[in-house]
């Protein structure tokens, strides 16, 4: 068999995060991908709500984005945001906010609106959509992204959709949900301290060295004494990935 | 019940400059790009689009030069790309943007179609998106305030109730009823929000047609203004049921838009080099290209 890539043990540790009977609503990309996968394995009853107004969709292709006619394909709903993000979302019966990001930064607060470029010029990007709404009101948030130092920064250079702003909590904040709970990146599961708000790092993929990780992170982190190693994906977790749910490499490749 | 169908031409004519439209697509998916390529050959200025997430109508109406102002969730073009007009126009301020979240757009419809001057939300909260609409030209438009009965924080936003409404959908009459197959996003919401609605359909139907499953008239004649029958109205962008996106359309967009200096190109060949939408699809590829890109009938797409 091929050899395991990263963007496999991104979400099959994913999917991990998900337990079978949970509400998730799921933006593009590789959430999508893990999602699908935790259906597919441990959680056949995980219910998927994705913003443009689809309920539990069940793709035979790959589609390309929430846009995609691909992803409505033997849906068990068809609504819209009014019933995805107001009455299950802001109603406070979504689980889980599955997301991916611009930046991120130690608070868990999320960038996908705009960079600055060394010149000081403003970049503009895809700006919040759902993904604000999902931050502030969602069970738990899980970030799903690539590891780069400049994607990881100390400060995000727009926040878009809140974690722990100032190290603050939730509560405090006035917002509901627990915030973000998990990063995984291509390289790392990162947490967060329940006290201090920050990220801290949990498990390393095997192979990837700690010395990589905090060079490659834009904040320091607390890293345990020993970091276990990531779970790599299962046969059955590989071939479903490979074979039925992204055989085109839209998204894994 | 009078019949409201009009040609795209007419239609347009009756949108004067300056109008707030809000339109109906959703990144590649039902975009109105009929009614937009028209608004561009008619020269329509100092528009103010609002949507929850903008896609490729809005990228070709601020790209032409016809956006002064938008209120907006955010969008791309899924995996084709970003909206590079669009994020252009900000980066230059050429357009002023006003940034909120889908569900936050969503419900200053939601607010406007009830008839209700303003609407509370979780969101936005202690983000720089609420910042910057307090502090930027939105301010007049959002207000921080703590619930009466349970001393919760929350945002307050006023209800949107845009000119016109701007919606494709696979099926109407020749009143108006339109049915909508597939996910809406926030088409009810946000016609239903408006003063006028005006719609382009795929197919014009027998009301008998729309009497066989009414439970699928997401907006009703009497809402209605007008009906443009279009047949791929909303190429190169989807319509369940009827077609998929055109990926290679939509490569070519973006090739072009991406560069500031091709975006001329782009407009002076698809859409100001075109009598009309009949003209246009010829020049993407004719029957032959659409009928590449239609759907079967099983998955829709």
């Amino acid at each position: 068999m091929e050899a395991v890539r990263a963007t496999e043990i991104m979400v099959a540790a994913g999917a991990r995060e998900l337990r079978d009977g949970q509400t998730v609503v799921v933006g593009l990309g590789l959430p999508q991908v893990a999602c699908v996968l935790a259906r597919r394995t441990h959680a056949p009853a995980l219910s998927l709500l994705l913003e443009i107004g689809v309920t539990n969709m069940n793709p035979v292709d790959t589609p390309i984005g929430l846009a995609d006619s691909r992803i409505f394909y033997r849906a068990t709903c068809w609504s819209g945001f009014l019933d995805i993000l107001g009455m299950n979302l802001h109603r406070g019966v979504v689980d889980v906010g599955f997301l991916g990001a611009l930046e991120i930064d130690r608070f868990g607060n999320i960038n996908t609106t705009l960079l600055k470029e060394d010149s000081g010029k403003l970049r503009y990007f895809n700006g919040s959509a759902g993904g604000n709404d999902v931050a502030s009101l969602a069970g738990r948030v899980i970030v799903i992204m690539r590891h780069e130092k400049r994607k990881l920064p100390t400060a995000v250079a727009h926040l878009t959709s809140p974690g722990f702003p100032g190290g603050r909590s939730r509560k405090d904040l006035g917002l509901r949900g627990e915030g973000p709970q998990r990063i995984i990146t291509d390289k790392a599961v990162l947490g967060f301290d329940r006290g201090t708000h920050q990220a801290t790092l949990l498990s390393l993929h095997p192979g990837v060295e700690l010395q990589d990780v905090i060079e490659n992170t834009g904040f320091r982190m607390e890293t345990p004494k020993t970091v276990p190693a990531t779970p790599l994906p299962t046969p059955e977790e590989l071939r479903l990935l490979r074979e039925e749910i992204d055989p085109k490499n839209v998204y894994l490749g | 019940m009078p019949d409201k169908v009009k040609t795209v031409v007419d239609a347009v004519r009756g949108i004067p400059d300056g109008s707030h439209i809000a339109l109906g697509g959703f990144a590649v998916a039902r975009n109105v790009i009929a009614v937009a390529h028209e608004l561009i050959r008619q020269q329509k200025k100092n528009l103010t689009l609002s949507q929850c997430v903008v896609g490729m109508d809005t990228d070709l109406l601020v790209g032409a030069g016809c956006v002064s102002r938008l209120i907006i969730g955010g969008g791309s073009l899924d995996r084709f790309g970003p909206v590079h007009c669009i994020n252009r126009a900000r980066e230059d301020g050429t357009v002023e943007s006003h940034d909120y979240t889908s569900l936050s757009i969503c419900f200053r419809y939601l607010a406007g179609a009830l008839g209700i001057s303003f609407i509370p939300i979780k969101s936005l909260i202690a983000s720089e998106v609420l910042d910057r609409l307090e502090h930027g030209p939105a301010a007049a438009d959002v207000r921080r305030m703590k619930c009466p009965f349970t001393d919760e924080d929350y945002i307050l936003m006023k209800a949107l109730n845009p000119d016109v409404s701007l919606v494709h959908v696979q099926v109407a009459d020749r009143e108006g009823n339109c049915q909508i197959e597939g996910p809406r996003w926030e088409n009810e919401e946000q016609a239903k929000s408006a003063r006028r609605i005006i719609v382009v359909t795929e197919e014009l139907v027998p009301t008998e047609y729309i009497q066989r499953s009414p439970e699928r008239t997401v907006i009703p004649a009497h809402r209605v203004e007008a009906v443009i029958h279009q047949p791929f109205g909303a190429y190169p962008t989807a319509v369940f049921g009827c077609y998929d996106f055109d990926d290679a359309h939509l490569k070519l967009y973006v090739e072009h838009v991406k560069r500031p200096d091709r975006v001329k190109q782009y407009l002076d060949t698809f859409v100001l080099g075109t009598k009309n939408h009949w003209d246009y699809l010829e020049k993407a590829g004719g029957l032959k290209r659409m009928e590449e890109i239609k759907a079967e009938r099983v998955l829709g797409y």
